[in-house]
């Protein structure tokens, strides 16, 4: 198993300028336990989830217990191990867009795009999620679309801003 | 270490100070249910089996991560804490697939043990009967899902005692599952050394050796202590 | 920089604001960007440079102004006219007739679309006149991006005077006499707070600033970093100060990216001015803070959860005592403050702690921010006295409940809070009175329903936000918090019986006294406010079941 890690390591170092940039964030944080929340953000940042050959790398390099990472980040939920899609739709179920119909989004997202929050589409190009608040109350219902947040969406206009983004 | 003066259930007792109210309850044969404490590694809290009350404290604390103070006046079994231990009881039995008849640990077991102790005839709550797996990729050992209690007795042993590091707990709330490496098989497991301390840690069937027979189960949790000792005092 | 040089600096600043004879403040908070502020922002700078009016009138970013649903807002000053729903259309119309004719434009006024006679002065509006803004103040107007603008407006005068001036117990003293609580939900003295890790004896002690606000609900800790964050750093440098400690972290939600860029910026220029890191103005204090970024996990707003969060683990919360002041981050004593409690520090060392405790009630002085959401019409950012009442929050500031419904229940407290119903409505918000009902103060989070909610699916929702952000490690909160959300939602969906709502009431009081954290302990909150308010809301469910 051990080769397995490392031949797939050398892999995405020889290919992938992403695991330069966590590669860089470690040494910053200095190889740190204390650090690695940081660490797997720039890695869920870099990649939009989590590779299992980048969490084998991670855990090497830290020289941490592979129980210890896995446990951490399974615990918090910005972090995933499959990948989210190209482009993310996060609908906001907090108690103010509760209220205010964020359901009704989701039930329009699953009518028109045949997709249930945690799902991403066969072409990869499209995941859905949602979140507790994202603490854009004053918009209920309020969705964030990749990195921007839409608000006050009703179902046509969530449709159409999906439809944007995957054209 | 100092003496101090504390009073439990209406005892005046004089006690080492820095000890936790578990251990000068136990030193002094007053009964306290637990479940997650094991002697011989680190107290988590998490069982919420040992409660008491204080006088002065509005919250119940738990026995075995709370230090004993001069004068602290504790009650450690009044009518609230026997019905909370009672429910805390039914809710560990409702929650994973706990069928005695058919355990290994049957006759053996802390979780049985504490059901007749707490005179629990009945679960009043529905049973959640989660999908639970049985790992045995393991060559000798088996953890059984359905009987663990996330006690994490196991964690900390193999954390604290053996270093190997090789159980952690994955996900959060009611879909907490004990893991091995990246959740992968115990049998594939490149941390494990096939000590077997959990085994002897673990306080239900979750976790027993292939080579037993059913009921014949022998856990030993007092050898993590024992080993705790002899280490500490070099040998 | 030191002390001398700091005052210089802020006379500049000051200057160079006299210089223009306009201003116009342009709401670039989480809200009001995406309704599309940072275009409109963008296009009127553009057409002042065009007018050639860029040294007559000057235009800035600023944080939220608070009236987020009628976002995008443009601000002028110094008349203090608010423009709602500004699209880039807009723009030459307001600079023509604001700036150029001197007249005021009717239609875009704030809130025109509810009120026939709009406000030109929008301070005269209820929702502005009822308010006092403390931990707000100068959010709205400074650009949280210069430090030159928090400068203008007194910033870090108050660190320098605390540094040169005062001894940590003179701090100390300051903050207990203005009777301020921690606004982080528990309303804790906080000059106690301080006082109890002062007096630990530790090489290293750690500030920790909870920016973790994960109730569903509030928006407030992020308007605050977002809006001014120098204020949050000029804080917690006083904190350490007072404290003994050189290391502050901020623990920042990571759904809020703007915050921690505001956040992240603002350490960098107050580093590099000298007001942060070694010797701070000068003097023998040196205090540093590093941002941590939350990862999606509600329980890591307990204290102890953070710290785990912080070392890197699990946000698993901790058996207290011992409580973080004695052993905290790395097992050194740690101080813990919410984002506003920081906010509020500033002001109450520059006006006196005398000030401060007589604004709002004997037990619960001062101010407090609440994030108005759900079916109100003005949803947004408030600011206003402890003490002052729920109607007049809903009804005058608010501008009552939208759609003409009737108001139901107010929320407070999210997940760990409680509803006020209507009978109620003459309630003081301030801790005492909300709990008496059942409630909590929180954080500030105040959701709005009308008579279209269904309180038993109030209380499934919140239930199952904890059942999901339950840590899992103690009994009561991990199975619970379960079993409660399957019997609510059982009695939902019309299955109940009248047993299951004994079980349901015996469970709450047990996971409420048994769990290990406030998680757990106040999971059972709204389940047992709308039983105690509503019942018969769920008496009507289970009815048919009776036999
Ligand atoms: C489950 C849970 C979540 C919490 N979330 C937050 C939070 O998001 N922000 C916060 O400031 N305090 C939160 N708290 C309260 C903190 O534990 C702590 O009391 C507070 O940060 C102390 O600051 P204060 O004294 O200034 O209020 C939470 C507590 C619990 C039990
Ligand atoms: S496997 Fe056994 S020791 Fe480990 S958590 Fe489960 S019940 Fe406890
Ligand atoms: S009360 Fe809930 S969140 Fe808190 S420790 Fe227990 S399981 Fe974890
Ligand atoms: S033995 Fe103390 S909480 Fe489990
Ligand atoms: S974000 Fe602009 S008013 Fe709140």
């Amino acid at each position: 198993m051990s080769t397995e890690i490392v031949s797939s390591e050398k892999e995405i170092q020889n290919t992938d300028p992403r695991i330069k940039l966590i590669a860089a964030k470690m040494k910053k944080e200095n190889y740190k336990a204390d650090a690695l929340i940081e660490i797997l953000h720039t890695a869920q940042n870099a990649y939009g989830y989590l590779p299992m050959n980048i969490l084998k790398f991670i855990t090497k390099e830290l020289k941490l217990p592979p129980s210890r990472v896995y446990s951490t980040v399974s615990f918090y939920h910005f972090f995933s191990l499959k990948s989210k899609g190209e482009h993310t739709c996060l609908v906001c179920t907090g108690t103010a867009c509760y209220v205010k119909g964020a359901l009704g989004l989701l039930d329009e997202i699953e009518h028109k795009f045949s997709l249930k929050p945690g799902q991403v589409s066969a072409d990869n190009k499209l995941g859905v999620q949602v979140a507790r608040c994202i603490g854009a109350c004053g918009l209920a219902p309020a969705v964030v679309l990749d990195d921007e947040v839409h608000g006050k969406l009703t179902n046509e206009m969530i449709t159409d801003s999906i439809n944007a983004k995957i054209k | 270490m100092q003496n101090i003066t504390i009073y439990i259930d209406d005892k005046k007792l004089e006690v080492e100070s820095g000890k936790t109210i578990l251990e000068v309850c136990r030193n002094n044969n007053i009964e306290i249910l637990t479940m997650c404490h094991l002697e011989g590694v680190l107290d988590v809290g998490a069982c919420r089996l040992c409660l008491v009350e204080i006088e002065g404290v509005n919250k119940l604390l738990s026995a075995c991560t709370t230090k004993v103070a001069a004068n602290m006046v504790i009650r450690t079994s009044t009518e609230r804490i026997k019905r909370y231990q009672r429910i805390t009881t039914e809710l560990l039995f409702a929650e994973r697939n706990h069928m005695c008849s058919v355990c290994v640990a049957n006759g053996k077991c802390e979780l049985q043990n504490l059901g007749y102790k707490v005179e629990m005839d009945s679960i009043r709550y529905p049973r959640l009967f989660p999908q639970c797996e049985v790992d045995t990729s393991h060559s000798w050992y088996v953890l059984d899902h359905n009987r663990c209690i996330m006690c994490t007795r196991c964690v900390r042993v193999c954390s604290e005692v053996e270093g190997a590091f090789n159980w952690s707990v994955k996900n959060r709330g009611y879909q907490v599952r004990i893991i091995s490496d990246f959740n992968t098989p115990w049998g594939e497991s490149t941390t494990c050394t096939s000590c077997g301390k959990c085994l002897h840690a673990c306080p239900t069937g979750a976790l027993w050796p292939k080579a037993i027979v059913q009921g014949q189960l022998d856990k030993k949790p007092e050898i993590i202590e024992e080993l705790m000792a002899k280490r500490k005092m070099g040998l | 920089m030191n002390r001398n040089d700091l005052k210089v600096i802020s006379e500049k600043a000051k200057e160079k604001h006299k210089k223009y004879k306009h201003k116009i403040c342009v709401c670039c908070g989480a809200g009001c960007i995406s309704s599309g502020s940072e275009g409109v922002l963008l296009k009127l700078q553009k057409e002042i440079v065009e007018r050639g009016l860029q040294n007559e009138v000057e235009v800035i970013p600023t944080g939220c102004m608070g009236p987020c649903n009628q976002g995008p807002l443009v601000k002028y000053l110094p008349e203090n006219t608010i423009y709602q729903k500004v699209d880039c259309e807009n723009i030459s119309q307001i600079v023509q007739s604001q700036i150029v004719e001197k007249k005021p434009i009717e239609d875009l006024l704030l809130f025109s679309d509810f009120h026939p006679k709009p406000f030109i002065n929008a301070h005269d509006d209820p929702f502005f006149k009822k308010q006092l803004k403390i931990a707000l103040k100068d959010c709205g107007d400074i650009n949280p991006e210069e430090v030159e603008d928090y400068l203008a407006y007194d910033g870090y005068l108050a660190l320098g005077k605390v540094l040169f001036q005062m001894s940590p117990e003179d701090v100390i003293a300051e903050i207990k006499h203005s009777r301020l609580r921690g606004r982080g939900g528990a309303g804790f003295p906080t000059g106690l707070k301080w006082e109890t890790v002062y007096k630990y004896v530790s090489e290293e002690k750690y500030v920790i600033c909870n920016g973790d606000e994960g109730d569903p609900g509030a928006f407030m800790d992020r308007s605050v970093l977002e809006g001014n964050p120098h204020r949050v750093i000029e804080g917690m440098a006083i904190a350490g100060y007072a404290v003994g400690a050189n290391k502050g972290f901020a623990y920042i939600r990571g759904e809020y990216p703007l915050a921690i860029k505001r956040f992240e910026q603002a350490i960098k220029q107050a580093k590099k001015n000298g007001l942060l890191g070694n010797k701070i103005l000068g003097s023998e204090f040196s205090f540093d803070i590093e941002v941590r970024i939350g990862a999606g996990a509600f329980v890591c707003g307990e204290e102890t959860a953070l710290i785990a969060s912080i070392e890197g683990k699990r946000g698993t919360p901790k058996p207290r005592p011992p409580f973080p002041a004695e052993s905290g981050l790395r097992g050194k004593p740690t101080l813990i403050n919410n984002v506003e409690t920081f906010a509020s520090i500033v002001p109450i060392l520059n006006n006196g702690g005398e000030w401060y405790s007589e604004i709002g009630t004997p037990k619960s002085a001062g101010t407090k921010v609440f994030a108005l959401a759900g079916k109100i019409n003005y949803s947004g950012l408030i600011e206003v006295p402890m003490g002052t009442s729920l109607r007049e929050i809903v009804f005058e500031l608010g501008g009552g409940i939208q759609g003409g419904g009737e108001f139901k229940a107010a929320q407070t407290g999210g997940p760990s809070g409680g509803c006020i119903p209507a009978k109620h409505l003459d309630v003081k918000m301030d801790y005492e009175s909300l709990m008496s009902l059942g409630s909590i103060m929180g954080s500030g989070g105040l959701i709005v329903m009308d008579e279209k909610s269904d309180m038993v699916d109030v209380a499934r929702y919140f239930m199952e936000f904890c059942m999901d952000e339950s840590c899992g490690k103690c009994v009561p909160c991990r199975v619970g918090t379960k079993m409660m959300h399957d019997l609510l939602q059982k009695i939902y969906d019309g299955k109940g019986t009248s047993i299951d709502l004994e079980r349901l009431e015996e469970l709450a009081i047990y996971v409420k006294e048994t769990s290990l954290c406030g998680l757990g302990a106040s999971a059972p909150n709204p389940l047992q406010s709308t039983l105690r308010h509503f019942r018969e809301e769920y008496e009507s469910k289970i009815e048919q079941d009776i036999d």
